[in-house]
């Protein structure tokens, strides 16, 4: 132990002690010579003796303060949920388990076969879709992958649904009677098809004389309806041959579909070829690989179509609107026609109606024995490697000031949540590992949604939500990537400006040339997986919302931890 | 159990339930129950004297929790759970209080720039003993954030200078400073309420 600083010992002795040296040796905190001296000092002193003391009461007098049992523990947290954050971990594995299955059921089941047939097809990118959905070889895992997918997408989608009313639950707020009102709506939606019937297996028939009551749901390799169904039919099938009558809609995905009958309502299709020899009273929305309307094919209303090749021989009554690579049209179009692919051809005996316009790569070709109600518009499309002029780069300057735009409302109307979603960003692993999930994973689950029993609305809602945090993904990477050149803040305008920045920096790597697109949809699966994950801790906190009140429990001693002053 | 008070008077070993600790960290969830409800009000008590309103410190309370769950796996048994807790709980406080703009506050000016003035000790005596708890939990609601952050560190959950010093971010020697001028301007929300004035000079 070394000897204690007599000087200043003298020093401390010759006149009163500071409050701050005071304040640390109550606290304790003065090193060993000082306060020695600081004790010497207090033996002399009344002064500083008293306001020792008096520290130390006040000292006591704030731990006892702060210690008092003021107020219960509110009820709202009176339990930890600790099934809650458990709960969640399973969804998301489960989702997680799901999406790669979905994922590796697609690579196995499309990307392989895709690769294999691309050559042979000799088909270019923007068959993309055609190939996607309608090749053979899709189909051959087409009804193992559709239940696969049926129960990918009910999971997620019941994942995404808790998510949601956990939270407005938890607050009572207006927005759970919203949702519960939704959630009313969409069984009410569902209602129907608790009544609906069921047919199953390789070869399923209605046959001529049977009457459907109410909807009717088939599936099978073959799927004949010759009778007639009162209500909607949802056909799945291989091949699919419609010769009666249906009073709703059809709804159909197939390989080979033909419709020779009569349907009353509208037909959905998703097939690989179609051919309508029979009517449709109202609109048709079809996508195919190959669709002939022919000669003896009615459409009531208008007809809405894309795939590789459309032929229409037959009558549609009101407008046609194509994107195909191939339009031929030879019949009758009450209505206009609007068309974008690579090429129309408008053949002998074709009428249309109204206004036709077409954008392609060729000029429409018109048969001098047509009628048509006006000379076809055409614009020419040009190549994409060719739409990096000048205009490109003004679009490009435009859509970054629309993100901008995009990005200051939602800053504005969430700025704690924009605040968390681009910290989010900076865990770029995690914000990847989960971006890759949702890009994929809800896309995919959401266009299976609208197909299955799920129902449209959850299908469209998730993919509307989708396309949203598609558009908000660009804003949130540019946020982070502001904050990495410009550093961090929490100020509102100085946090836009490094949006802005960031924004500027992420749309000039995006309009790279090769690296562009790879760099955009990296963007996309970062920005995506951000606000998901930001999303995810942000639901995180789920309570219970009626649990009773308990009190706190006493206190053994109201007294602080450091009740003594050495040599006080 | 006999309930336990914060800072370090719960000795490891002693008051602490360390049965139930090391139970539930092996992810038993009765455990794991049993012990939110022993330190959850506790927890909530630090929160409601760190946080500026009810709302923020239930929110702050269910966080912490949801952190120490986990993070409870990286608790070292041989060192006081109790304070290992109320450090959780004051970097998540400090933390929320941040995002909040606390660091805008009037106390973030520069610790040394104004000088304080010594008390005089018969005054600020009288003005210790004529104040309740309730008049003091008031007085701190009115502090700024780092000052009343700081004094709950220390004479709520007994936090050491330089676990102050890292849950604030100031250098340790300044921690006194903090605590010193957080004193005086409690002393000057105390004095306002019954216009005392404590402040005086040697």
């Amino acid at each position: 132990m070394s000897e204690p600083d007599l000087d200043k010992n003298k020093r401390l002795g010759e006149k009163c002690i500071d409050e701050m040296t005071l304040l640390l040796y109550v606290e304790r905190q003065l090193d060993r010579e000082t306060a020695q001296g600081v004790s010497l000092h207090t033996q002399t002193c009344t002064r500083c003796l008293n306001l020792l003391r008096v520290l130390d009461r006040e000292s006591r007098l704030l731990t006892r303060s702060m210690l008092e049992s003021d107020e219960p523990l509110p009820a709202r947290i009176a339990e930890f949920q600790a099934r809650v954050k458990p709960g969640m971990q399973w969804i998301w594995g489960v989702v997680f388990g799901l999406a790669v299955l979905g994922v590796y059921a697609l690579y196995t089941g499309y990307i392989e076969p895709w690769q294999r047939q691309f050559e042979q097809a000799g088909f270019g990118g923007s068959d993309l879709l055609s190939l996607v959905v309608f090749q053979g070889a899709f189909w051959k895992g087409w009804q193992s992958m559709f239940t696969l997918f049926e129960v990918l997408a009910v999971m997620i989608m019941a994942g995404f649904g808790l998510f949601a009313f956990r939270r407005y639950f938890r607050r009572g707020s207006a927005m759970a009677v919203v949702l519960a009102s939704l959630s009313l709506l969409l069984m009410m939606t569902a209602a129907p098809a608790s009544a609906a019937e069921f047919r199953k297996g390789d070869n399923v028939t209605i046959g001529k004389d049977q009457v459907i009551k109410g909807d009717l749901f088939i599936t099978g390799e073959h799927v004949r309806i010759e009778g007639e169904v009162d209500g909607d039919v949802y056909a799945f099938a291989q091949q699919l041959d419609v010769s009666g009558h249906i009073n709703g809609d059809l709804i159909a995905f197939a390989q080979s579909e033909r419709v020779s009958g009569v349907i009353d309502g509208n037909l959905r299709s998703m097939a690989n070829n179609l051919t309508i020899s029979g009517t449709v009273d109202r609109s048709g929305s079809i996508w195919v690989q190959t669709l002939e309307l022919d000669s003896n094919g009615k459409i009531g209303r208008s007809l809405t179509a894309g795939g590789q090749s459309l032929t229409v021989d037959g009558k549609i009554a009101r407008d046609f609107l194509s994107f195909s690579e191939i339009t031929t049209i030879s019949g009758l179009v009450g209505g206009s026609f609007k068309g974008h692919g690579k090429s129309l051809s408008i053949a002998s005996g074709a009428e249309i109606d109204g206004k036709t316009v077409f954008e392609g790569q060729q000029p429409p070709s018109v048969s001098s024995e047509t009628k048509l109600a006006s000379q076809p518009e055409f614009t020419k499309v040009q190549h994409h490697a060719e739409e990096r002029g000048s205009g490109y780069y003004v679009w490009r300057v435009i859509w970054t000031g629309a993100f901008l735009v995009f990005g200051l409302v939602l800053a504005g109307l969430m700025p704690k949540f924009a605040a968390e979603t681009v910290e989010s960003a900076g865990q770029i692993g995690a914000s990847f590992g989960l971006g890759v999930l949702v890009f994929f994973g809800v896309f995919i689950a959401s266009l299976i949604a609208c197909i299955t029993i799920v129902g449209l609305l959850v299908g469209i809602s998730s993919l509307m939500l989708w396309f949203v945090m598609l558009f908000a993904a660009e804003v949130v990477v540019g946020g982070i990537v502001g904050h990495w050149i410009m550093g961090h803040t929490e100020e509102f305008w100085p946090f836009f400006l490094r949006v802005l920045v960031g924004v500027v920096a992420v749309r000039i790597v995006t309009s790279l040339p090769f690296i562009g697109f790879w760099a955009g949809l990296a963007v996309a699966v970062w920005g995506m997986g951000a606000i998901s994950l930001a999303l995810y801790r942000r639901l995180q906190p789920s309570l219970a919302p009626n649990i009773p009140s308990v009190p706190m429990p006493p206190m053994n001693s109201p007294l602080p931890p450091h009740t003594t002053v050495g040599g006080v | 159990m006999e309930p336990l008070r914060p800072g370090r008077m719960s000795a490891p070993g002693k008051t602490e339930p360390t049965e139930l600790i090391a139970r539930a960290r092996t992810g038993d969830t009765q455990a794991w129950g049993d012990l939110y409800r022993e330190f959850a009000p506790a927890i909530f008590r630090f929160c409601r004297r760190a946080m500026p309103t009810r709302e923020d410190a239930e929110d702050a309370t269910m966080e912490i929790f949801m952190k120490l769950r986990d993070k409870l796996v990286q608790y070292d048994p041989s060192r006081s759970f109790t304070a290992w807790l109320y450090k959780i709980a004051a970097n998540h406080c400090w933390d929320m209080l941040r995002r909040k703009k606390a660091r805008h506050d009037k106390d973030t000016d520069d610790i040394d720039e104004v000088a304080l003035e010594c008390p005089e000790p018969n005054q600020l005596e009288k003005l210790i003993e004529e104040r309740t708890g309730e008049e003091v939990r008031r007085a701190l609601d009115k502090l700024g954030l780092r000052a009343r952050m700081a004094l709950v560190m220390r004479y709520y959950s007994d936090m050491s200078y330089d676990e102050i010093a890292e849950g604030l971010g100031v250098r340790r020697q300044f921690v006194g400073v903090v605590l010193l001028r957080a004193r005086h301007e409690l002393r000057q929300a105390l004095g306002e309420s019954s216009a005392l004035a404590v402040g005086g000079t040697r």
